[in-house]
């Protein structure tokens, strides 16, 4: 049975909270141990799940994408898959491809998929994709993407600071030119050895400060001599921004009593979720 | 209607009404000034009266009053509750100047004075409604957190002041926001009232005199914003004198030093505060800075320095000086070389003249500056970042008391602001040359208002404050402008029984751009320009006051109702830090507010305090707009300080001359919060970083556990010694029963602690402050 199987596979995942609610996990056993925090029962209003799509277009990839069902949040942690959703790609050139139930894991990225395309895309700047989801219960969740210029990495500088041989670390600098004819969108993610670990260091940026120049987006220091890094700068569409914002504003406000609770705003219509065109430039790069 | 044209019509219109100040019968006005003897400290509400008469006037904010009597030999008594009566006979044979001195009765007298703000009956015959005044001899009294006396935190145990949370200061008034509060400190606004994230307000108890918090029926001199007037006034020196008076608490001390200037002439008093979590974080730092695992602990400190000066040029003339100084500071430096700085923090200084022209006829005239400014600033290497958002404000302002005779008291006004917003200052750039961005926003406005109004009193029974305010905001090529009619009246039942009624209307030009629903030192001020248009609010209030028990308790029963437009939020994900476009980034909608509020206080006697509930609903709604859905799918829905039910009951006993014991219980219902009602599953790119993302599709739907809490304190004065004839050690507890109150409730995974692998999900809710005793040592000589 697949569903089960699926199921084990996104079950077994450590799921991350939000680094703030991270720390207040931490501080949490502190206030604990003060008596300060507790655990209480709370009576929330019905929650009606919707579909979820994660769908990555890549150039020369055969798509993929993750279908599930969001849940009231207190409901157990098993996730819901539903297995009656047709996805259907809808091509540049105007043809169809249907993508089948096929749940598995993607041994590149380790990331579990539950429908597959028939064949690998071959994707150009400008073009736009389109995404068609129906389940039998007639939802219908439909989204569109556009695929942006590549924007290339210049250089990827480090510096290790003066301490003792011991204590040696460096910072990491990376540097690219903003075009300056439209408004830009990036997203750079520093890998330690491999991408489908958790990265080390990530920013979602945009260019309304420095329009058209050059762009130095710089760590701390937190490498140590011989490191291999994955540096990568994605250049995004403003939806899927967007969506990454939203994403990380709601999971912020989870645990901060500053924070204003904030909506997902999905790229997609009809659920939640994101269906954009992944284009990006990697370095790899060893810190010695 | 051009802003002009409208003015002019406003200064005509009001003219008409203008009483007659002939008076037939030969009558001379005795004026002056009440003051507390040994001291230039005035007494604002202090009563001058002439019982054989039936007449009487009340002190005004600078401690004058004015009382029209016919000609010949009077009685006059001037009291104020705290002080000992005096009782003065004077024949008045033209307009005369007497200026009345009232010692202190604090320590001699067996019992605890609660509010300055003059005896209950004159509360019972004012025409102002909806006003609550506290000294800061007061708020000492009463137990605090930390034992840091916060006269802000303690106006919230009024009705109808809802504080933002656990131990915060801000004020939320009869369903306003933190913003929506003209917080004044001697005439001269304050931008950013709180220390410490709104822990603590940046009012020094000891600098402080008197707070008056205006809920409602808004006298027609304050505008500017929409929810009350929190005007603060400095203690003005020793004129006697040169004394040193301080405290030494849990967390900060205070150091005050005042004096004469030239004895008879004027005053000065300069007073400081400041925290020392820091020096306590350095010595942890240095111990633990060979440990490699180690974090060093930022420092964190907050330090405030008022002063305030008098001089009199003569008998009619009288300056005054004031100012603040106030930051918070927190500083982190790593030994990696990445240093880190972030400071906020005010800067006020008013300048007011007071002239008498004659016995009828008083001005004053401010002249004011206020700032407040953040800055975050980092280093590392060779990489250098500052952020930056500041406001500042130019004000000069002239108003104008004139008595024509007993039946009217006539208030006439002008103010004019200049803003300058510079709503977000960003350098980044590195040693090389190579990267090098700013930005820098910055926003002119012009505000001012005229303004005149009069308290008509045409039989004992009937009392009237009726006044018109027109003020005006410019920014750029936009203008906008509007006219605030005030009014409010009283009509005496029965001797012992008064009813009031009140209608205000109010624009806010300048709005607070936050999207966090609490105080932070990272909100900015932003104008109205664009589509930003002003706040507007407008409120009735309506209430019966009854005196029991031979006048020593009055009983307050008010209800009110306010409806808002143009309120403001944000759109979700809103870019609200150098954003040269965060006009675009608003949202807009209507709030209303109504509720009732009951408080019954007795003022005078061993045993003093109050009982104060409120019953009370706020709304709002942002409907869809701006490509969005609104706020809460464009419902209506209640905001974080919507609160059903709140009590408090404030008690002050004085055991002995020397021990007085006090009490504070509060009681509200649960704080409105947004919980997520989903999640869903998001793996990203890659799928080593699957999150739980929490769906939020309505916003404040459930409401924290009720809040209470108990705090006791005993004031101790200690015998006088040749060093230090005056000091007390103050104890409190706060929270006695240690209630765990809801600061907020976040949502947790349950792993099994074998497989590492989440098992469930629950609710987790965190408090802020157990039981907290503290003592505070304050002394003076």
């Amino acid at each position: 049975m697949r569903i089960p199987l699926i199921s084990r596979i996104l079950d077994t995942w450590p799921v991350r909270l939000s680094g703030r609610a991270a720390r207040l996990a931490a501080a949490g056993t502190l206030l604990a141990g003060c008596g300060l925090q507790q655990d209480i029962d709370v009576v929330l209003p019905a929650y009606p799940p919707q579909l979820v799509v994660e769908a990555y277009l890549e150039d020369g990839q055969v798509p993929r994408l993750t279908v599930t069902e969001s849940v009231e949040y207190l409901a157990t942690p098993t996730p819901q898959v539903p297995t009656d959703v047709t996805a259907t790609l809808l091509l540049p050139d105007g043809q169809r491809q249907t993508l089948r139930f096929a749940p598995g894991l993607d041994a590149r990225t380790g990331k579990a998929y539950t429908h597959l395309g028939t064949q690998a895309l071959t994707i150009r700047a400008g073009e736009t994709f389109g995404l068609d989801l129906t389940d039998s219960q007639g939802r219908r969740v439909t989204g569109t993407a556009t695929a942006p210029q590549p924007v290339p990495i210049d250089t990827v500088e480090w510096k290790f600071n003066d301490r003792p041989e011991e204590q040696r670390e460096a910072y990491l600098l990376t540097r690219f030119r903003d075009p300056a004819a439209t408004t830009d969108y990036y997203r750079l993610q520093i890998h330690r050895d491999s991408i489908s670990r958790e990265p080390e260091v990530e920013y979602t940026v945009e260019d309304r400060l420095n329009n058209g120049s050059e762009f130095s987006l710089g760590t701390s220091y937190r490498f140590d001599p011989n490191d291999t890094l994955l540096v990568t700068l994605y250049h995004l569409d403003r939806a899927y921004f967007q969506f990454l914002q939203s994403v990380e504003d709601a999971r912020n406000a989870n645990g901060n009593p500053f924070g204003q609770p904030a909506g997902i705003r999905s790229t997609v219509t009809g659920g939640l979720g994101v269906f954009t065109v992944l284009v990006y430039d990697r370095r790899r790069v060893i810190v010695r | 209607m051009t802003l002009r044209f409208l003015l002019l019509g406003f200064f005509i219109g009001f003219c008409t009404l203008l009483p007659p100040a002939a008076q037939a019968q030969v009558r001379h006005t005795l004026s002056g000034l009440v003051r507390a003897t040994g001291t230039a400290e005035t007494l604002p509400g202090a009563t001058v009266a002439v019982p054989a008469l039936g007449l009487g006037a009340t002190a005004d904010a600078q401690g004058a009053y004015s009382l029209t009597l016919p000609a010949g030999r009077h009685q006059v008594v001037v009291s104020f509750i705290g002080y000992q009566t005096q009782t003065r006979e004077l024949n008045l044979t033209r307009d005369q100047r007497q200026n009345f001195q009232l010692a202190d009765a604090g320590n001699q007298l067996g019992e605890v004075v609660v509010q300055g703000s003059g005896t209950l009956e004159q509360k019972l015959q004012t025409t102002q409604m909806s006003v609550e005044r506290l000294t800061a001899k007061e708020a000492k009294l009463l137990p605090a957190l930390f034992g840091e006396v916060d006269i802000l935190k303690t106006l919230q145990l009024k009705p109808g002041v809802q504080n933002g949370g656990e131990g915060t200061s801000g004020l939320f008034v009869r369903g306003g926001s933190a913003d929506q509060n003209l917080v004044l400190l001697d005439d001269a606004l304050v931008y950013n009232p709180s220390h410490l994230f709104g822990l603590f307000s940046v009012f020094n108890p000891d600098a402080v005199q008197s707070v008056d918090l205006y809920k409602g029926g808004f006298p027609a001199q304050y505008g500017g914003r929409l929810s009350s007037v929190v005007d603060v006034k400095l203690r003005p020196g020793n004129p006697e004198k040169f004394t040193t008076s301080g405290g030494i608490g849990l967390i900060s001390s205070r150091l005050t030093v005042e004096g004469p200037i030239k004895k008879g002439k004027g005053a000065f008093l300069v007073s400081g505060r400041r925290t020392y979590f820091d020096i306590f974080t350095r010595q942890i730092n240095k111990l633990t800075e060979d440990d490699p695992d180690s974090n060093p602990i930022p420092d964190y400190y907050f330090y405030d320095l008022n002063a305030k000066a008098n001089y009199k040029l003569g008998d009619r003339d009288e300056l005054f000086l004031s100012g603040y100084l106030g930051n918070d500071v927190f500083g982190f430096n790593s030994p990696n070389g990445f240093n880190f700085d972030f400071s906020w923090g005010n800067k006020v200084a008013a300048l007011r003249w007071s002239h008498q022209f004659n016995q009828r006829l008083f001005l004053n005239t401010t002249t004011s500056y206020t700032g407040y400014k953040y800055s975050i600033s980092n280093r590392l290497d060779q990489f250098a970042f500052n952020l930056s958002s500041d406001i500042r404000d130019f004000t000069l302002r002239s108003d104008l008391d004139y008595r024509p005779n007993d039946r009217h008291t006539l208030r006439f006004g002008a103010t004019a602001t200049a803003h300058r917003f510079g709503t977000g200052r960003l350098r980044a750039g590195s040693e090389d040359g190579r990267l090098n961005l700013g930005s820098d926003i910055t926003y002119d406005g012009q505000e001012a208002a005229l303004y005149a109004s009069d308290i008509y009193k045409p039989s004992d029974k009937w009392q009237f404050e009726y006044g018109l305010r027109a003020s005006g905001f410019r920014s750029g090529q936009d203008q906008y402008g509007g006219l605030e009619p005030r009014a409010a009246a009283r009509y005496s039942l029965t001797p012992n029984v008064s009813l009031k009624g009140s209608y205000a209307l109010m624009y806010q030009y300048v709005h607070l751009v936050t999207n966090s629903g609490a105080s932070l030192p990272t909100d900015i001020w932003y104008p109205s320009r664009q589509s930003v248009l002003p706040q507007r609010s407008q409120q009735v209030a309506a209430g019966v006051s009854w005196l029991l028990g031979d006048g020593r308790y009055l009983l307050t029963n008010e209800v009110y109702y306010k409806w808002a437009q143009r309120q403001i939020d944000f759109k979700d994900g809103a870019q609200l830090f150098v954003n040269p476009d965060l006009d675009s980034e608003f949202l807009f909608g209507k709030g209303w507010a109504y509720g009732d509020e009951i408080y019954l206080e007795k003022k005078q006697g061993r045993t003093t305090g109050w009982i104060g509930y409120t019953l009370s609903w706020t709304k709002r709604r942002f409907p869809p707009q701006r490509g969005t859905s609104g706020i809460n799918n464009g419902d209506t829905f209640f905001p974080t300080y919507d609160r059903r039910h709140n009590l408090t009951v404030v008690a002050l006993h004085s055991l002995s001359d020397r021990v007085k014991l006090t009490g504070s219980f509060v009681y509200s219902s649960g704080q409105a919060t947004t919980l997520p009602l989903g999640r869903f599953l998001f793996q990203d790119v890659y799928g080593a970083d699957a999150a739980a993302v929490p769906i939020y599709p309505q916003r404040n739907t459930y409401r924290l556990a009720p809040y209470h809490r108990l705090d006791v304190g005993v004031v101790w004065q200690l015998r006088p010694n040749r060093w230090i004839p005056e000091s007390d050690l103050t104890f409190s507890v706060y929270n006695t029963y240690s209630r765990r109150n809801p600061y907020f409730v976040y949502f947790d995974q349950v792993k099994d602690p074998e497989t590492d692998q989440v098992t469930s999900f629950r609710a987790r809710q965190v408090s802020l402050f157990p039981i907290i005793p503290s003592v505070t040592y304050n002394f003076k000589f």
